[in-house]
């Protein structure tokens, strides 16, 4: 038989029995339109997680810092030794010191660090006001970025209006007498304020590590930031780094953390939807077994006047995929029409009250390709057996059936 | 000599074998169909005449015995390749027509072509011609149920031909059909054994379509009892010298299709110490009485008939005989128009006097028939019997009683003889005179 003749005969349901083969479809796709959205609440979910702490060459760095408990010491020569690393595609390191920040009259403790620009890039430090340091502000002397946590200390409510605000420092260099007193270092010019980071709740000030050496010879980092060349070569690198002392943090580590735990609530989802799914299912495989029972005779008349156990078959079995297949179109059409309508709504109420607007449901295309083939294979699976048995049926007994 | 299409030996068919129901549908039964040939397995519903068809079909493998179909035993091949049989080697039309509702007459008609892998172009232009062949090429895109039941049967002999089968098997294509379509159905069957050339096996228990068939393989019981030659038609079969003769038992066979062979024996008996004429002469008087009667022929032609040698169509009867036959069926027929007349005004009770007058003149005839004389009385009463008997009041067994019992009793007092034959005269008046309506 041919695959058109075969298409044709095996669509006559439509006609036949309009009512009851929509009403399967309909089944079909409430079905799979639960998978969709319970899975598409999962995406949408990671993606807002993800969309936070993910950046391009953060994903590609280490963290190298020491755990003080051996004498590894963190200084140029570190620096140079870990770009002489073949996996290795450069080294950007921070040093910190204790510090006093005045604006305004108001003075705070912060922790002021010296970087240069590209550590910021493999950190993955942005601002949520104002700009970052490029490549080109290595030379900068005159702003400095603060966290946001400074903000709160001087009661600026608005990170924006503190951009180009003046502010002072006195760095605080701990004696090397065994006492607790410190130094104090007076930077004797004011920064203006170039950028709010989006950062946790530290006080941190960032400006450029020449800068800093103006003022206080750095002879030890608090941490580098190590490039590799490729993500195969990460964990080469952290092994080798943690097998020479040093302690090392990874966001790569993290963001899969966070990929695995909702992968875990994608497949809890996505349980409950297949659920939904094997129900309807079920309701699909009863359907075509009464088909059968329904054509009983038709078989019977088809196979006595030449068609063969496997015509008989592949018209049942084709039925079925294009059932399931059309179920699971209108399972994607549901689906995704609930979830943007849900997003709309949401970012619609987000917008009325102020707030930042989300993308709860998020439906990549593989996966909805996905939930279509796998709908046409959930279809071929209810109609195989109904098939086999059409197929093996006695045409005489058939033909009979009344 | 040519080898049989079909071979069926010692061929046995149970249903529900080792089970408590266990049945036997066909016992050893063994036939030789040749290619071209038109048989009948004819029997009563139950005699394994279908179970024997199906198993030809390839639908139902023999419990023992062999079934060859061109030297093939098709139930060696497995199910998927046994379908070559049912396409290209054997078409089928069933009682209930079987076609397909929710396709096209077209589709429906294509559809053997459709599971051969046959390209839309070439099976429509192929199922059209052959829908136009039948007949029904205008309903071509109709759904089978806008059509009666003939056009569906000739679509289904349209679907049965349209791989260009060499056997054609009928499960009693007839059987749900009025007598015109009947007619139609069992014609373009016949044109699909003479000018196709095509082999027909034809399950029916109709012994109208015995003369259609070259033999007729009579079932009962899962056996096959006898097998008929059709002398009408010229044998394909080959007949070996003292093996098969064509007897009188095959011509009485198509008379009493649903007599056994023992009884035909009896027939035949009966037949030669009762007529002076051979069974051939009877049946050939009948046609010609048939004519007679409606009115097809005058007298003359009947009488001609009559007289006429046998290789010329004749009953070959002296033509004394033949005149007199003429005169008494012509008067008997005459008569009976009374009859006819009587019972034409029995609901009009105005016309009661007109009623009376015929039932004398029925009376008159029968007396004159026989030429017995009756006083007043006896005249009086036996009007009054003929009413009774005309309007059905009385039977026919009481009418005979009444002519011999007494004249007080409104009887004639006749003797048993006398009152017999004009009993019987008058049954014949009867049989002729009266419409009779099966239907009611």
């Amino acid at each position: 038989m041919r695959i058109q003749d075969l298409a044709q005969l095996s669509t006559r349901a439509f006609k036949t029995n309009p009512l009851r083969t929509w009403l399967t479809i309909l089944g079909m796709g409430v079905g799979t339109g639960a998978v969709v959205v319970l899975v598409g609440l999962g995406f949408g979910l990671q993606q807002i997680i993800l969309e936070q702490i993910v950046f391009g060459e953060t994903l590609l760095s280490l963290g190298v810092s020491t755990t003080g408990a051996q004498n590894l010491k963190l200084d140029t020569e570190t620096v140079a030794k870990f770009e002489a690393m073949p996996e290795v595609l450069d080294a950007a390191p921070m040093a910190r010191f204790p510090a006093l920040v005045t604006y305004k009259g108001l003075t705070g403790n912060v922790f002021i660090q010296g970087v240069e620009p590209p550590y910021l890039r493999y950190a993955g430090v942005s601002v949520i006001a104002g700009e970052t340091y490029t490549d080109a502000d290595l030379g900068d002397n005159s702003s400095v970025m603060i966290s946001p946590a400074v903000l709160k200390l001087f009661g600026v409510e608005k990170p924006e209006s503190f951009i180009g605000q003046k502010v002072s420092f006195r760095i605080l260099i701990p004696a090397n007498d065994g006492t607790n007193s410190n130094t104090e270092i007076v930077l004797e010019k004011e920064y203006s304020v170039r950028g709010v980071m989006k950062d946790d709740g530290t006080l941190n000030a960032i400006m450029m590590l020449p800068e800093l050496r103006n003022y206080v010879g750095v002879d030890e980092y608090e941490r580098i930031q190590v490039r590799v060349k490729s993500g195969q070569e990460l964990p080469v690198v952290e092994k080798k780094l943690i097998a020479d002392g040093y302690r090392v943090t990874a966001l790569s580590k993290t963001v899969e953390q966070a990929s695995k735990i909702f992968q875990g609530i994608q497949i809890v989802l996505a349980t409950f939807g297949g659920i939904a799914l094997l129900v309807s299912a079920i309701g699909m495989f009863n359907t075509m077994t009464v088909t059968l029972l329904e054509r009983t005779k038709e078989i019977g008349i088809m196979r006595t006047i030449g068609a063969a156990p496997n015509d008989v078959k592949y018209l049942f079995v084709s039925e079925s995929i294009i059932v399931g297949f059309l179920g699971g179109i209108s399972g994607i059409v549901m689906g995704v029409g609930f979830g943007i309508t849900i997003n709309v709504f949401l970012n619609f109420i987000a917008g009325q009250f102020g707030g930042k607007a989300v993308t709860l449901f998020s439906f990549p295309f593989t996966f909805l390709a996905f939930i279509a083939i796998f709908s046409a294979v959930v279809g071929y699976l209810t109609g195989i057996f109904p098939a086999r048995r059409a197929s093996t049926l006695n045409p005489l007994d058939a033909i009979r059936y009344e | 000599m040519a080898k049989p299409l079909i071979v069926c030996r010692d061929l046995s068919i149970i249903y529900n074998k080792g089970k408590s129901n266990e049945f036997k549908a066909l016992t050893g039964v063994n036939t030789d169909i040749y290619e071209g040939e038109y048989i009948i397995l004819f029997g009563a519903s139950g005699s394994g005449k279908s179970t024997l068809m199906y198993s030809i079909q390839g639908s139902l493998p023999p419990g023992e015995g062999t079934l060859l179909i061109g030297g093939d035993d098709i139930y060696s091949y497995p199910p998927s390749e046994r379908v070559y049989f049912q396409r290209y080697v054997m078409g089928i039309i069933f009682q209930s027509f079987n076609l397909i509702p929710s396709l096209s007459v077209i589709d429906n008609v294509a559809l053997p072509m459709i599971f051969c892998s046959a390209d839309k172009v070439t099976r429509n232009r192929r199922a059209q011609s052959l829908l136009d062949r039948f007949g029904v090429g205008m309903v071509s895109h109709k759904v089978p149920s806008m059509l009666s039941g003939g056009q569906q049967q000739r679509v289904s002999v349209a679907r049965s031909m349209v791989n260009d089968p060499k056997i054609l098997l009928a499960d009693e294509p007839t059987g749900n059909l009025d007598s015109i379509a009947t007619q139609q159905v069992m014609d373009k069957i016949d044109e699909i054994n003479t000018f196709d050339r095509r082999t027909i096996i034809m399950v029916s228990h109709d012994a109208a379509h015995l003369s259609y068939a070259h033999r007729v393989y009579y079932l009962k019981d899962g056996v096959i009892v006898r097998e008929v030659v059709n002398p009408q038609r010229k044998q394909i079969k080959p007949v070996r010298e003292g093996e098969t003769i064509v007897t009188e038992l095959e011509q009485l066979a198509h008379l009493y299709p649903y007599d056994s062979i023992d009884s035909l024996r009896i027939k035949s008996m009966v037949n030669f110490l009762t007529q002076d004429y051979t069974l051939d002469q009877l049946s050939r008087l009948e046609r010609a009485i048939g004519f007679f009667i409606k009115g097809k022929i005058d007298r003359d032609a009947f009488i001609k008939a009559l007289v006429l040698p046998l290789e010329r169509g004749g009953v070959e009867m002296d033509e004394k005989i033949a005149r007199e036959m003429a005169r008494r069926t012509d008067l008997l027929l005459h008569q009976a128009d009374d009859i006819r007349r009587f019972r034409a005004k029995k609901n009009n009770p105005g016309v009661f006097f007109s009623q009376h007058k015929f039932a004398e003149r029925l009376r008159d005839h029968m007396l004159g028939a026989f030429r017995i004389k009756l006083s007043k009385v006896q005249d009086d009463n036996l009007v009054e019997l003929v009413a009774d008997r005309v309007t059905g009041v009385i039977e026919e067994d009481e009418f005979n009683s009444r002519l011999m019992s007494g004249l007080r009793g409104h009887g004639l007092g006749l003797s048993e003889r006398e009152a017999d034959d004009l009993t019987r005269y008058f049954e014949k008046l009867i049989a002729q005179g009266v419409d009779v309506s099966y239907k009611n």
